[in-house]
């Protein structure tokens, strides 16, 4: 089943009167329990692409259909809605709340969802609980290690069950270990079925991918199925 | 929406008190502003207070008639060399008056009062038997003296529960001798206990003699006035008949003017409304003044709060939060700073009214606390407003990417 087609998509800013394309007519097709790593130097349109399929941004021009709903076409709050249901973020720089402890940053997600406090510190803890983490849910960031930060950010993003893992660069703040750790649970996550997507520029991370897309000045140069679901 | 309300409160909480020094010198004018609404009100309710009950003395169907308005402009001269009021007047005006229901003559003077050891110096009054009448005050024990009494001179006294507390306390004194610039009056009779009048002076300390003994012994001339009592539904007309009465009296020609003073406590009443609107009016200008200097304060500092979070701000919207959500958080946040800064306001202005207490009738009303806090939640809202406008429309991946 086709998860996201995105469609003709462009991207074009005017800086100081000069037309940037960062997204040049981008065709791509997102099945379910893929396991994409879209890869591209910097100024290749990674991250437009990736804030694009997040929903984050919307196109210039072209069709984004998530699941069927048309992308292109919604208002601000509708874009809210959808990213806090389908779409799991997981940040280079984690991107947690400092004040708050790991079990509140993973709930927040599901307050702005609107569930019930017992339903909502339940489903937080089977999060932390997934990533190894039920031992440290009363930890503020700044008392974590950076391997146990990302960990959190992962919790968060599964916490609403999204469609989506959206990882961006997720292992670049990591030490080595750390970072296979990581890696080790996205590709877990994989294998129970979930659809990650990866944003990295080293081949290392994407070799975790079953699929690779190289971008460059916003276009698709290569789009590679290197291991078979 | 009750869930986000509950969040939203508590991220304010936090961020408000992770901030305790700034909350409290952002908050400083909306302290002062609520310090000053409430102090204006218990002020302008305590000085009614005082105020009425001291009106109450005086009686709103009494005309004072004497040689100076109580709050005229005239030169002291001026006052000076009109025609004292004299004794004679009160027959006369009793004569001519159809409404006046009673006629006393006060004269007033210092003297010294003593009783065996004790002494003390107070203000005794000359009168006639028709000086009753024209107070509200009662006699709580003994009598007043009578007419037959003034006529003959008769030394005799209605002391106040002053003079009564300080010479004789729990015993009686009706039939006791007190001296008066050493001169034996008895006592007949004692006057109820009233307080102060306007809060400024006792009225209790006095001593009120017979004009006929008052005018033998110490002075016949000296300052005058007539207390006239009136039907309390033709005050108006009384007013004219006693001003027509005093000209033909003092013989003045249709073209003079009147070289006398009609008062009333209703002059009392205007010039104190007037004193009501000036506190009324600087306490709310300095409300207005502060709660606009406060409000820019909260405005300020929750620009720099959004400034400050602006990647929460972006990790919110990309988890989830909508326009609103974030909008509501800020929104709660200047309420929340504005909240407790009235509530500061109203704690110190407990404090100032319970201490003012001790000296002045001033209690905080219920209703003027509950209008501060809503006040203080108002500013909020206006002053959050713009900020938490900005908040929530921050681009979510520029946010993001906010160091």
């Amino acid at each position: 089943m086709v998860l996201i087609a995105l469609d003709n998509i462009f991207k074009i800013y005017n800086v100081g009167g000069e037309e940037v394309r960062a997204l040049d007519g981008i065709d791509l097709k997102i099945k379910e329990n893929e396991y994409l790593a879209i890869m591209g130097p910097s100024g290749s349109g990674k991250s437009t692409l990736m804030n694009m399929i997040g929903c984050l941004d919307t196109p210039s021009s072209g069709v984004y259909q998530f699941e069927g709903e048309m992308v292109q076409d919604m208002d601000d709050d509708q874009l809210a809605s959808i990213r806090n249901r389908k779409i799991g973020f997981v940040f280079q720089t984690f991107n947690l709340l400092p004040k708050a402890t790991a079990q509140h940053n993973v709930e927040i997600p599901l307050i702005y969802g609107n569930v019930r406090k017992a339903e909502r510190v339940k489903l937080a803890s089977e999060a932390l609980d997934n990533v190894g983490l039920s031992d440290r849910i009363h930890h503020r960031p700044n008392e974590l290690s950076g391997g146990q930060r990302q960990r959190v950010a992962i919790a968060r993003a599964l916490v609403n069950s999204p469609s989506i893992i959206l990882a961006d660069e997720p292992t670049g703040n990591l030490d080595s270990k750390s970072g296979h750790e990581i890696m080790e649970i996205l590709n877990q996550l994989h294998q129970k079925g979930n659809t990650v997507i990866l944003v990295t520029h080293e081949d290392e991370i994407a070799q975790h991918a079953h699929r690779i897309i190289r971008l460059f000045d916003g276009k698709i140069t290569e789009d590679l199925q290197v291991k078979n679901e | 929406m009750i869930l986000l309300f509950l969040e939203n409160f508590s991220i304010s909480l936090s961020a408000v008190f992770a901030n305790k020094t700034r909350s409290i010198l952002t908050a400083l004018g909306i302290i002062i502003g609520v310090l000053s609404v409430t102090m204006m009100g218990t002020l302008i309710s305590g000085l009614d207070k005082t105020f009425e009950s001291s009106m109450s003395w005086l009686g709103k169907d009494i005309l004072y008639v004497s040689r100076y308005e109580w709050f005229g402009d005239m030169e002291w001269w001026e006052v000076r060399n009109r025609p004292r009021m004299r004794p004679e007047y009160v027959d006369k005006v009793k004569a001519r008056s159809k409404y006046a229901l009673a006629v006393a003559p006060v004269m007033q003077r210092g003297a010294s009062l003593s009783y065996g050891e004790k002494e003390t110096r107070t203000e005794i009054f000359g009168t006639n038997e028709d000086y009753m009448e024209t107070i509200t005050t009662n006699i709580v024990q003994g009598r007043f003296f009578t007419k037959n009494e003034d006529r003959s001179g008769s030394r005799v006294t209605v002391i106040g529960d002053g003079i009564k507390e300080a010479f004789f306390g729990d015993q009686n004194p009706i039939g006791k001798y007190i001296k008066i610039d050493n001169l034996k009056f008895r006592v007949i009779g004692v006057l109820e206990k009233q307080g102060k009048f306007l809060g400024l002076f006792s009225v209790d300390k006095q001593a009120i003699l017979p004009i006929g003994a008052y005018s033998r012994i110490f002075s016949k001339r000296g300052w005058m006035r007539l207390s006239i009592k009136i039907p309390e539904d033709k005050i108006e007309e009384g007013i004219d008949e006693v001003s027509s009465v005093m000209r033909h009296i003092r013989g003045l020609k249709p073209n003079q003017k009147n070289d006398f003073a009609i008062n009333q406590t209703k002059a009392f009443e205007k010039n104190y409304n007037a004193l009501k609107l000036a506190i009324g009016g600087t306490g709310t200008f300095i409300t207005l003044l502060s709660l606009i200097v406060g409000g820019i304060g909260v405005m300020n500092i929750m620009f720099v709060s959004v400034k400050e979070r602006t990647r929460e701000i972006g990790i919110r919207k990309a988890i989830g939060a909508t326009k609103g959500m974030i909008m509501g958080q800020f929104l709660m946040e200047a309420i929340v700073i504005c909240l407790f800064a009235g509530l500061l306001g109203l704690l110190l202005s407990y404090i100032c009214s319970t201490l003012l207490n001790k000296i002045f009738p001033s209690t905080l009303d219920m209703w003027l606390a509950t209008f501060s806090i809503l006040m203080s939640m108002i500013v909020g809202i206006i002053s959050g407003f713009i900020p938490s406008y900005q908040a929530a429309n921050l681009d979510p991946i520029d946010s993001l990417r906010y160091e």
